[in-house]
């Protein structure tokens, strides 16, 4: 373990002693820009210093833990840096809150189309290292879909400019991809680019029940196919049985004929559609709340019938119509968590295992794939030193 | 020249029906749609499945020879330029679709499966793939893979990067490795991200799995007439700030209108821009959006507009667009097509300094474009015949790139870097970019056999690993030792 005493100096002398303060084990730096970033790296590169980057702090304990002998700390990079409506994109530094992000863009009408966890605390680049992603991600993509460039600094210092503000363009290799989901482990990202879309003028949800899933699983893949201006759609546990949540947004004009086909639907399947509650796209969040909790993933044509898998093992479910699933379960159901992993791996899907009781010790990735060499090549030509998240990706990366 | 015992390797690899090393037979892949560049391969192979294609890579890892995939030859980058010590590696054969998954919107196909053939085969079923390139009669999907293909349509529905989940790759070192899958997330870093649009520089994809999109209900076309182009670029931006997102995009000017009127007689109406809008949808939306987007147009000044009204006017209007290329021909005895990209604001602006800068070299430049997302197709006119003109167009078209890259766009938007435009990415990208870029490439291809000479602006070595030494942390756990 590094000693950090005598490191104290010298970052002080990089981003100003009242950025750096004690935390737990750790010392914890603020900077201020990227070229202070970039020093920071260069440092902690030629000290060996193990490196975690922190944004909100809403996902740390996602992966394999990670004891850091510094915590780059990025609130202070939290600007929106630039908005182009009229190209409809935008640059944003990597410490902005979500929801900050969002304010500033709705200035013009639009937003960034995607709906993480935690909006108000979660950062960009938090979000982008942990490739986080909503209901809306059904109509608007996931951060792959909409991010078009980024500005990221490697273990060693070196400041990199992937992609560009362009939507379309396929000069060079997509860098800005493989940052996403890599859980801070290739380098700091400091800025984004995104594509920006018009917020929609006229949605309305609606919800289905079923005593079981499988009708709602049925509809859901209809509606899939159905010409049906569908934003959202996702799939969870109920007290009475199970719900299908429909986002729908249109024209006003025609909004209730779009209302009207997913009626006739859903009665096709015995099943009426009413009005959502106001509070159902937060069903996906209220499941972090749990003893465990995982990310799982599978085709649309299995999450009916994962949906009644999880519920027989004594959780709760909320699944997306792009087949993403957050389920939470009580304590003392580790192996009946493992199995659905079985499961769900054998399905061509997987899942992540994001919170756990200390005692479980369940491993939280899962089967690696067999280009997990070819990672572990990437890892270490980005950070020879491994000094960034060390330990806390796939394969122990 | 291969030896004679590497040129039994590959013959034990692909079949002596798969391989080609007659000098005659060889020149069909002496060049891609980038004709001007040619240089002839040692050899061709043609491997008809995943594990031939393997067995390939295999060959030319053990004895470093360069090799290049190679779809139809219709990128216009030179991507698919073979090298002249190595070997082009062509899919023609695998052009078997291994699986459909209409529930899941889901088909898994060989590499040398023609773009619109995916299309055929899901028509039936209400659905077809997104990416469009003009090529799609003919070009495959491992070379809109290689190239991260747009298209019309990308505008809505994106580029060949949305819409691949997965890929078998046969990497330089011949492992063969499954990137993406067919599920969202898979767990690790986004290789299967990283490897589309990589120009055939970190391995050949030999199968992969693609996303297909439910058709839209009703799609409607419509054509507008302007006395600018500025007008018309107005109008693009009108028409997205009122949060219509057409399926496409498309202006012409008055030059490409008369090519592709010459061509194959769209009828369109003579101008100085002309405004194809395509809008596709639930029936009830499209209308409405079809109106307003009319609106718009009247508004920015349109003294024509016309809806298509009919399948066949449709295609025929669009018909009329996409031989803009071919039709260039009846312009100019020579043409150079280029593909830079800006921010859709500053399209009048670099529109009309393209116009100055070919005027002051003598040239002309037809302008075709993607007009929803500044994607430009500058077509610069020229006689070969002449002495030195040639030179001037090549040089005027990369001009008009970095122009598009002080614009804050990009040098390319669909056809690539290649071959043609690799100067022009130390233009665009500074050294440390280049540089992070070719860590990526290490990774995959140590030795550089893959499509090397292709996409960066100067030979790269891949260094030994650097820093010092790191115990394993099965050392420091006391369970290993290190010798």
């Amino acid at each position: 373990m590094i000693n950090t005493q005598d490191m104290t100096a010298p970052l002080a002398a990089i981003v100003g002693a009242e950025h750096l303060r004690s935390s737990g084990g750790s010392l914890a730096v603020a900077p201020g820009n990227t070229e202070e970033v970039a020093a920071l790296l260069r440092f902690a590169n030629e000290k060996g210093s193990s490196v975690v980057t922190w944004g909100g702090g809403t996902k740390q304990g996602w992966g394999y833990p990670v004891a850091p002998a510094l915590m780059l700390e990025t609130h202070r990079l939290n600007v929106l840096r630039e908005h182009t409506w009229q190209d409809m994109t935008c640059t944003v530094e990597a410490g902005c809150t979500w929801s900050g992000l969002q304010s500033g863009l709705a200035q013009h009408g639009q937003c960034v189309a995607l709906d993480p966890l935690w909006p108000e605390q979660a950062t960009v680049g938090g979000i982008v290292a942990t490739n986080d992603s909503g209901a809306l991600r059904l109509k608007y993509g996931g951060l792959r879909d909409l991010i078009i460039g980024m500005t990221i600094v490697l273990a060693d210092g070196t400041v990199a400019h992937t992609g560009g503000k362009v939507v379309k363009n396929v000069a060079g290799y997509d860098l800005h991809k493989l940052m996403i989901g890599a859980f801070g482990t290739l380098g700091v990202v400091t800025s984004v680019n995104f594509r920006v879309h018009s917020k929609p003028r006229c949605t309305q949800s609606f919800s289905v029940s079923a005593p079981a899933a499988e009708p709602l699983g049925k509809l859901l893949l209809m509606l899939l196919h159905a010409q049906v201006s569908t934003v959202a759609i996702q799939l969870r546990g109920s007290a009475v049985g199970f719900v299908l949540d429909v986002q729908l947004a249109s024209l006003a004009e025609v909004l209730h004929t779009q209302a009207a086909a997913l009626e006739a639907m859903a009665q096709r399947e015995g099943l009426h559609s009413l009005p959502a509650q106001e509070n159902v796209w937060s069903a996906r969040q209220k499941q972090m709340d749990h003893e465990f909790v995982c990310k799982g993933t599978m085709l649309p044509s299995e999450i009916a019938r994962f949906a009644g898998r999880v519920r027989g093992l004594g959780g709760e479910s909320v699944i997306q119509g792009t087949g993403i699933m957050i389920a939470g379960f009580p304590a003392g159901t580790a192996d009946g968590l493992m199995k659905l992993r079985g499961e769900l791996e054998e399905a061509k899907g997987s899942l992540m295992v994001l919170k756990q009781p200390a005692e479980a010790k369940l491993d939280c990735w899962g089967t690696p794939p067999d280009s997990l060499p070819l990672m572990r090549q990437i890892k270490s030509r980005f950070d020879p030193e491994g000094i960034l998240s060390p330990g806390r990706f796939l394969g122990h990366i | 020249m291969l030896t004679a015992s590497i040129v039994a390797e590959l013959r034990d690899a692909v079949g002596v029906d798969g391989l080609i090393i007659d000098r005659n037979q060889l020149q069909t892949y002496e060049c891609d749609g980038l004709a001007v560049l040619r240089s002839l391969p040692a050899a061709v192979v043609l491997p008809r499945s995943t594990a031939q294609a393997q067995a390939v890579v295999q060959v030319c890892a053990r004895h470093q020879i360069p090799f290049v995939g190679r779809g139809a030859g219709t990128g216009l980058s030179g991507g698919a330029l073979p090298n002249d010590r190595g070997i082009v590696i062509s899919f023609a054969r695998m052009t078997r679709i291994l699986a459909t998954d209409i529930p899941n919107q889901r088909v898994t196909v060989e590499a040398g499966v023609i773009n619109a053939h995916v299309t055929q085969r899901v028509t039936p079923d209400g659905h077809f793939y997104a990416p469009d390139p003009s090529s799609q009669s003919v070009c495959t999907i491992g070379g809109n893979v290689a190239e991260n293909a747009g298209g019309a349509h990308c505008l809505k529905y994106g580029f060949t990067t949305n819409h691949v989940l997965a890929l078998e790759v046969v990497l330089p070192t011949g492992e063969l490795v499954h990137l993406g899958s067919p599920t969202l997330d898979a767990p690790g870093y986004d290789l299967a991200g990283v490897f589309v649009g990589s120009e055939g520089t970190l391995g050949v994809a030999s199968t992969m799995t693609l996303r297909i999109v439910r058709r839209p209900e009703t799609v409607q076309v419509l054509l507008a007439a302007f006395n600018s182009i500025s007008a018309a670029g107005q109008t693009v931006s009108d028409i997205i700030a009122a949060s219509i997102l057409p399926a496409a995009m498309e202006i012409m000017d008055r030059l490409a209108i008369r090519a592709a009127e010459a061509a194959v007689h769209p009828h369109y109406p003579e101008c100085e821009a002309l405004l194809l809008v395509e809008v596709d949808g639930p029936a009830a939306e499209v209308d409405l959006h079809t109106k307003q987007v009319r609106e718009l147009c009247r508004a920015n000044g349109a003294w024509e507009d016309r809806l298509a009204q009919s399948e066949q006017e449709r295609i025929l209007v669009w018909k009329g667009r996409k031989a803009a290329f071919a039709a260039a021909g009846r312009l100019s005895p020579d043409y150079i097509v280029q593909d830079g990209v800006i921010p859709r604001t500053k399209l009048p602006m670099v529109l009309e300094r393209v116009a100055e800068m070919a005027a002051e070299v003598g040239l002309r430049v037809c302008n075709v474009f993607h007009a929803g997302d500044g994607n430009l197709h500058p077509l610069v006119l020229y006689d070969r015949s002449i002495p030195g003109q040639e030179e001037i167009a090549v040089d005027l078209s990369m001009r008009i790139l970095y122009l598009c890259v002080d614009h804050g766009g990009s040098i390319t938007g669909e056809h690539g870097v290649g071959r043609e435009k690799q100067q022009a990415m130390g233009y665009m990208y500074s050294e440390p970019d280049l540089d992070t870029m070719q860590r990526v490439r290490c990774s995959f291809d140590p030795e550089n056999i893959a499509n090397p000479d292709k996409l960066f602006p100067r030979p790269r070595l891949c260094g030994e690993k650097t820093g010092k030494y790191t115990p394993h942390p099965l050392e420091t756990a006391g369970v290993a030792e290190f010798f």
